[in-house]
Protein backbone atom coordinates (compact mmCIF):
# COMPACT_ATOMS: atom_id res chain seq x y z
CA UNK A 1 0.00 0.00 0.00
CA UNK A 2 2.86 2.33 0.95
CA UNK A 3 4.55 1.64 -2.36
CA UNK A 4 1.42 2.42 -4.30
CA UNK A 5 1.14 5.73 -2.47
CA UNK A 6 4.78 6.54 -3.26
CA UNK A 7 4.30 5.79 -6.93
CA UNK A 8 1.13 7.87 -7.05
CA UNK A 9 2.92 10.79 -5.37
CA UNK A 10 5.85 10.54 -7.75
CA UNK A 11 3.51 10.44 -10.77
CA UNK A 12 1.75 13.53 -9.47
CA UNK A 13 5.05 15.36 -9.06
CA UNK A 14 6.26 14.37 -12.50
CA UNK A 15 3.02 15.41 -14.14
CA UNK A 16 3.34 18.89 -12.65
CA UNK A 17 6.85 19.38 -14.06
CA UNK A 18 6.87 21.37 -17.27
CA UNK A 19 9.71 20.68 -19.62
CA UNK A 20 11.53 23.40 -21.55
CA UNK A 21 10.53 23.47 -25.17
CA UNK A 22 12.73 23.89 -28.18
CA UNK A 23 11.52 26.31 -30.85
CA UNK A 24 12.97 26.02 -34.33
CA UNK A 25 13.44 29.19 -36.36
CA UNK A 26 14.61 28.79 -39.93
CA UNK A 27 16.70 31.30 -41.85
CA UNK A 28 15.71 31.06 -45.47
CA UNK A 29 15.87 33.67 -48.22
CA UNK A 30 17.34 36.18 -45.74
CA UNK A 31 14.19 35.89 -43.60
CA UNK A 32 13.46 34.38 -40.20
CA UNK A 33 10.66 31.83 -40.49
CA UNK A 34 8.55 32.37 -38.47
CA UNK A 35 9.32 36.03 -37.82
CA UNK A 36 7.49 36.13 -34.44
CA UNK A 37 7.58 33.57 -31.66
CA UNK A 38 6.33 33.27 -28.10
CA UNK A 39 8.50 31.32 -25.67
CA UNK A 40 8.88 30.70 -21.99
CA UNK A 41 11.96 31.49 -19.96
CA UNK A 42 14.17 28.41 -20.03
CA UNK A 43 13.01 27.37 -23.49
CA UNK A 44 15.59 27.02 -26.23
CA UNK A 45 15.54 28.42 -29.74
CA UNK A 46 17.35 26.60 -32.52
CA UNK A 47 18.34 28.77 -35.46
CA UNK A 48 18.69 26.74 -38.66
CA UNK A 49 20.50 28.23 -41.61
CA UNK A 50 18.82 26.94 -44.77
CA UNK A 51 20.41 29.57 -46.99
CA UNK A 52 23.52 28.81 -49.00
CA UNK A 53 25.43 31.63 -47.33
CA UNK A 54 26.36 32.61 -43.79
CA UNK A 55 24.31 34.38 -41.15
CA UNK A 56 25.16 35.87 -37.77
CA UNK A 57 22.24 35.78 -35.35
CA UNK A 58 22.41 38.05 -32.31
CA UNK A 59 20.42 40.27 -30.01
CA UNK A 60 21.44 43.37 -28.14
CA UNK A 61 18.72 42.81 -25.54
CA UNK A 62 20.44 43.33 -22.21
CA UNK A 63 18.94 40.37 -20.37
CA UNK A 64 18.90 37.88 -23.22
CA UNK A 65 22.06 39.02 -24.96
CA UNK A 66 23.63 36.43 -27.26
CA UNK A 67 25.64 36.22 -30.46
CA UNK A 68 26.00 32.84 -32.12
CA UNK A 69 28.91 34.02 -34.27
CA UNK A 70 29.24 33.11 -37.90
CA UNK A 71 26.76 30.44 -38.83
CA UNK A 72 27.73 28.64 -42.02
CA UNK A 73 25.19 27.44 -44.56
CA UNK A 74 23.35 24.29 -43.46
CA UNK A 75 24.27 24.55 -39.77
CA UNK A 76 22.20 25.18 -36.64
CA UNK A 77 22.81 27.00 -33.37
CA UNK A 78 20.76 26.85 -30.18
CA UNK A 79 20.37 29.44 -27.44
CA UNK A 80 18.46 29.43 -24.15
CA UNK A 81 16.00 32.19 -23.26
CA UNK A 82 17.15 33.70 -19.99
CA UNK A 83 14.67 36.41 -19.09
CA UNK A 84 11.12 37.48 -19.79
CA UNK A 85 10.27 40.38 -22.05
CA UNK A 86 10.05 41.26 -25.71
CA UNK A 87 13.21 41.44 -27.73
CA UNK A 88 14.42 41.59 -31.30
CA UNK A 89 16.82 39.08 -32.84
CA UNK A 90 18.73 40.19 -35.93
CA UNK A 91 21.38 39.06 -38.39
CA UNK A 92 24.51 41.22 -38.46
CA UNK A 93 25.02 40.52 -42.16
CA UNK A 94 21.46 40.97 -43.45
CA UNK A 95 19.78 44.00 -41.89
CA UNK A 96 16.27 43.13 -43.05
CA UNK A 97 16.16 39.94 -41.00
CA UNK A 98 14.13 40.57 -37.86
CA UNK A 99 12.68 38.08 -35.39
CA UNK A 100 10.39 39.27 -32.58
CA UNK A 101 10.59 37.12 -29.48
CA UNK A 102 8.10 37.38 -26.61
CA UNK A 103 9.33 35.55 -23.54
CA UNK A 104 7.13 34.92 -20.49
CA UNK A 105 7.72 33.25 -17.15
CA UNK A 106 6.25 29.74 -17.12
CA UNK B 1 37.98 87.78 -83.05
CA UNK B 2 37.76 86.49 -79.54
CA UNK B 3 34.17 85.27 -80.13
CA UNK B 4 35.15 83.59 -83.37
CA UNK B 5 37.89 81.67 -81.57
CA UNK B 6 35.48 80.51 -78.89
CA UNK B 7 32.94 79.37 -81.48
CA UNK B 8 35.64 77.48 -83.35
CA UNK B 9 36.79 75.82 -80.13
CA UNK B 10 33.22 74.85 -79.28
CA UNK B 11 32.74 73.40 -82.77
CA UNK B 12 35.92 71.34 -82.54
CA UNK B 13 34.97 70.08 -79.08
CA UNK B 14 31.45 69.08 -80.15
CA UNK B 15 32.82 67.36 -83.23
CA UNK B 16 35.36 65.46 -81.13
CA UNK B 17 32.67 64.46 -78.63
CA UNK B 18 30.41 63.24 -81.44
CA UNK B 19 33.23 61.22 -82.97
CA UNK B 20 34.10 59.73 -79.57
CA UNK B 21 30.49 58.72 -79.07
CA UNK B 22 30.43 56.90 -82.40
CA UNK B 23 33.69 55.12 -81.61
CA UNK B 24 32.51 54.35 -78.08
CA UNK B 25 29.25 52.92 -79.40
CA UNK B 26 31.11 50.67 -81.83
CA UNK B 27 33.34 49.31 -79.09
CA UNK B 28 30.45 48.93 -76.66
CA UNK B 29 28.39 46.98 -79.17
CA UNK B 30 31.33 44.79 -80.10
CA UNK B 31 32.61 44.08 -76.61
CA UNK B 32 30.21 44.96 -73.80
CA UNK B 33 26.66 44.05 -74.83
CA UNK B 34 26.99 40.32 -74.23
CA UNK B 35 27.03 41.07 -70.50
CA UNK B 36 25.64 44.59 -70.10
CA UNK B 37 23.03 44.39 -72.93
CA UNK B 38 22.58 46.87 -75.74
CA UNK B 39 20.64 49.28 -73.55
CA UNK B 40 23.08 48.96 -70.64
CA UNK B 41 20.47 47.32 -68.39
CA UNK B 42 22.42 44.02 -68.07
CA UNK B 43 19.22 42.16 -68.99
CA UNK B 44 20.84 39.30 -70.87
CA UNK B 45 20.74 35.52 -70.79
CA UNK B 46 24.25 35.18 -69.41
CA UNK B 47 24.62 33.32 -66.14
CA UNK B 48 27.81 34.20 -64.35
CA UNK B 49 28.92 33.75 -60.77
CA UNK B 50 28.72 37.49 -60.35
CA UNK B 51 26.10 38.98 -62.61
CA UNK B 52 26.90 42.14 -64.59
CA UNK B 53 25.65 45.49 -63.36
CA UNK B 54 23.08 47.70 -64.96
CA UNK B 55 24.93 50.71 -66.31
CA UNK B 56 21.77 52.79 -66.24
CA UNK B 57 21.78 53.32 -62.49
CA UNK B 58 25.47 52.86 -61.70
CA UNK B 59 27.00 54.98 -58.95
CA UNK B 60 30.15 55.50 -61.02
CA UNK B 61 30.92 58.69 -62.90
CA UNK B 62 32.60 58.72 -66.32
CA UNK B 63 36.14 58.84 -64.97
CA UNK B 64 35.48 55.93 -62.60
CA UNK B 65 33.89 53.87 -65.40
CA UNK B 66 36.96 54.54 -67.52
CA UNK B 67 39.20 53.29 -64.71
CA UNK B 68 37.16 50.10 -64.32
CA UNK B 69 37.17 49.42 -68.07
CA UNK B 70 40.87 50.07 -68.30
CA UNK B 71 42.14 48.12 -65.30
CA UNK B 72 39.28 45.68 -64.68
CA UNK B 73 37.19 45.42 -61.55
CA UNK B 74 39.64 43.30 -59.55
CA UNK B 75 42.22 46.09 -59.66
CA UNK B 76 39.66 48.31 -57.96
CA UNK B 77 38.67 45.83 -55.28
CA UNK B 78 36.33 43.26 -56.83
CA UNK B 79 37.06 39.75 -55.59
CA UNK B 80 35.90 38.21 -58.87
CA UNK B 81 37.30 38.51 -62.38
CA UNK B 82 34.00 38.88 -64.18
CA UNK B 83 34.76 42.42 -65.37
CA UNK B 84 38.18 42.10 -67.04
CA UNK B 85 40.78 44.71 -67.91
CA UNK B 86 40.68 46.07 -71.47
CA UNK B 87 43.90 48.06 -71.47
CA UNK B 88 45.72 45.44 -73.53
CA UNK B 89 42.95 45.41 -76.14
CA UNK B 90 42.09 49.08 -76.62
CA UNK B 91 44.22 52.19 -76.63
CA UNK B 92 43.71 55.17 -74.37
CA UNK B 93 41.46 57.02 -76.79
CA UNK B 94 39.26 53.97 -77.34
CA UNK B 95 38.95 53.33 -73.60
CA UNK B 96 38.00 56.96 -73.01
CA UNK B 97 35.49 56.82 -75.86
CA UNK B 98 33.64 53.79 -74.57
CA UNK B 99 33.50 55.25 -71.04
CA UNK B 100 32.17 58.47 -72.57
CA UNK B 101 29.54 56.60 -74.59
CA UNK B 102 28.38 54.65 -71.51
CA UNK B 103 28.18 57.76 -69.36
CA UNK B 104 26.42 59.89 -71.97
CA UNK B 105 24.04 57.24 -73.24
CA UNK B 106 22.96 55.28 -70.20
CA UNK B 107 23.61 57.37 -67.13
CA UNK B 108 24.23 61.02 -68.00
CA UNK B 109 23.04 62.22 -64.59
CA UNK B 110 25.10 59.86 -62.43
CA UNK B 111 26.97 62.64 -60.63
CA UNK B 112 23.85 64.76 -60.20
CA UNK B 113 22.00 61.76 -58.78
CA UNK B 114 24.77 61.05 -56.28
CA UNK B 115 24.89 64.69 -55.22
CA UNK B 116 21.12 64.90 -54.91
CA UNK B 117 20.93 61.79 -52.74
CA UNK B 118 23.76 63.04 -50.58
CA UNK B 119 22.21 66.48 -50.19
CA UNK B 120 18.98 64.85 -49.06
CA UNK B 121 20.79 62.99 -46.27
CA UNK B 122 20.95 64.19 -42.69
CA UNK B 123 23.93 66.53 -42.15
CA UNK B 124 26.26 65.69 -39.28
CA UNK B 125 25.66 67.94 -36.29
CA UNK B 126 28.81 69.72 -35.13
CA UNK B 127 28.64 68.17 -31.67
CA UNK B 128 28.60 64.67 -33.20
CA UNK B 129 31.64 64.96 -35.47
CA UNK B 130 33.97 63.80 -32.71
CA UNK B 131 31.90 60.69 -32.17
CA UNK B 132 32.15 59.54 -35.79
CA UNK B 133 35.41 57.58 -35.51
CA UNK B 134 34.23 55.46 -32.60
CA UNK B 135 30.80 54.85 -34.11
CA UNK B 136 32.22 54.00 -37.55
CA UNK B 137 34.71 51.54 -36.11
CA UNK B 138 32.09 49.83 -33.94
CA UNK B 139 29.57 49.34 -36.74
CA UNK B 140 32.22 48.30 -39.27
CA UNK B 141 33.35 45.57 -36.90
CA UNK B 142 29.80 44.59 -35.95
CA UNK B 143 28.32 44.35 -39.44
CA UNK B 144 30.67 45.05 -42.35
CA UNK B 145 33.62 42.91 -41.32
CA UNK B 146 31.63 39.67 -41.72
CA UNK B 147 31.86 40.09 -45.48
CA UNK B 148 34.51 42.75 -46.12
CA UNK B 149 36.90 41.40 -43.50
CA UNK B 150 38.55 42.89 -40.44
CA UNK B 151 41.15 44.61 -42.62
CA UNK B 152 38.63 45.29 -45.42
CA UNK B 153 40.29 42.99 -47.95
CA UNK B 154 36.97 41.39 -48.94
CA UNK B 155 37.84 38.20 -47.08
CA UNK B 156 35.48 38.18 -44.10
CA UNK B 157 34.33 34.97 -42.43
CA UNK B 158 31.08 34.94 -44.41
CA UNK B 159 33.02 34.50 -47.66
CA UNK B 160 34.33 31.15 -46.49
CA UNK B 161 31.24 29.17 -47.41
CA UNK B 162 31.34 26.07 -49.59
CA UNK B 163 29.07 27.68 -52.18
CA UNK B 164 31.36 30.73 -52.48
CA UNK B 165 28.22 32.67 -53.26
CA UNK B 166 29.34 36.15 -52.26
CA UNK B 167 32.14 38.36 -53.56
CA UNK B 168 32.47 41.38 -51.30
CA UNK B 169 34.71 44.24 -52.38
CA UNK B 170 38.20 44.75 -51.09
CA UNK B 171 37.63 48.23 -49.73
CA UNK B 172 41.33 49.08 -49.58
CA UNK B 173 41.19 49.32 -53.38
CA UNK B 174 37.80 50.89 -53.93
CA UNK B 175 37.31 53.67 -56.45
CA UNK B 176 34.38 55.07 -54.53
CA UNK B 177 34.84 58.22 -52.50
CA UNK B 178 33.46 58.72 -49.00
CA UNK B 179 30.19 60.17 -50.25
CA UNK B 180 29.62 57.23 -52.60
CA UNK B 181 30.52 54.67 -49.92
CA UNK B 182 27.94 56.25 -47.61
CA UNK B 183 25.25 56.11 -50.32
CA UNK B 184 26.15 52.55 -51.26
CA UNK B 185 25.81 51.48 -47.62
CA UNK B 186 22.58 53.41 -47.21
CA UNK B 187 20.78 52.25 -50.35
CA UNK B 188 22.57 48.95 -51.09
CA UNK B 189 24.05 47.51 -54.25
CA UNK B 190 20.80 46.80 -56.09
CA UNK B 191 19.83 50.45 -56.00
CA UNK B 192 23.00 51.16 -57.95
CA UNK B 193 22.67 48.36 -60.48
CA UNK B 194 23.89 45.07 -59.03
CA UNK B 195 21.79 42.04 -59.89
CA UNK B 196 21.70 40.66 -56.33
CA UNK B 197 21.36 42.38 -52.98
CA UNK B 198 24.45 40.83 -51.41
CA UNK B 199 25.35 44.35 -50.33
CA UNK B 200 22.10 45.18 -48.52
CA UNK B 201 20.70 48.61 -47.78
CA UNK B 202 21.40 49.52 -44.19
CA UNK B 203 19.02 52.45 -43.92
CA UNK B 204 16.41 50.35 -42.12
CA UNK B 205 18.82 49.70 -39.30
CA UNK B 206 21.09 52.72 -39.13
CA UNK B 207 20.67 56.47 -39.43
CA UNK B 208 22.70 58.71 -41.73
CA UNK B 209 25.08 59.68 -38.93
CA UNK B 210 26.02 56.05 -38.39
CA UNK B 211 26.42 55.24 -42.07
CA UNK B 212 28.46 58.40 -42.70
CA UNK B 213 30.64 57.41 -39.76
CA UNK B 214 31.23 53.99 -41.32
CA UNK B 215 32.10 55.54 -44.70
CA UNK B 216 34.51 57.93 -43.01
CA UNK B 217 36.09 55.08 -41.07
CA UNK B 218 36.55 52.97 -44.21
CA UNK B 219 38.24 55.80 -46.11
CA UNK B 220 40.41 56.85 -43.19
CA UNK B 221 41.38 53.40 -42.00
CA UNK B 222 41.54 51.27 -45.13
CA UNK B 223 41.36 53.04 -48.46
CA UNK B 224 44.68 53.37 -50.22
CA UNK B 225 44.88 56.07 -52.84
CA UNK B 226 46.08 54.91 -56.25
CA UNK B 227 47.30 57.05 -59.04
Amino acid sequence: MKNILKIALLSLLLSSVTYAKNHVVDQRGKTFIPHKISVEVGDTITFKNSDDFAHNVYTDDEENEFDVGMQAAGTSSTITVKAEGKFIVECAIHPNMILEVTATEE
Amino acid sequence: MHKLFLLLLLGVTLFATEKDLVLGKQIFEKTCISCHAKDGSASTDVHLVVMPRSLKISILDEEQSYQIIKKGARYWGSTSDIMPSFESIYDEHELRSVAHYIAQTFNPNAKKRVNKLYNESEPIALNKIKKMDKRGKKIYKRNCSWCHGVTAQGDGDATHNPEKSIYPYNLTKTLLDEKQIFLYAKYGGKFFGTAKDDMPHWSRKYDDFTLKSVAKYIVKEFKKEKN
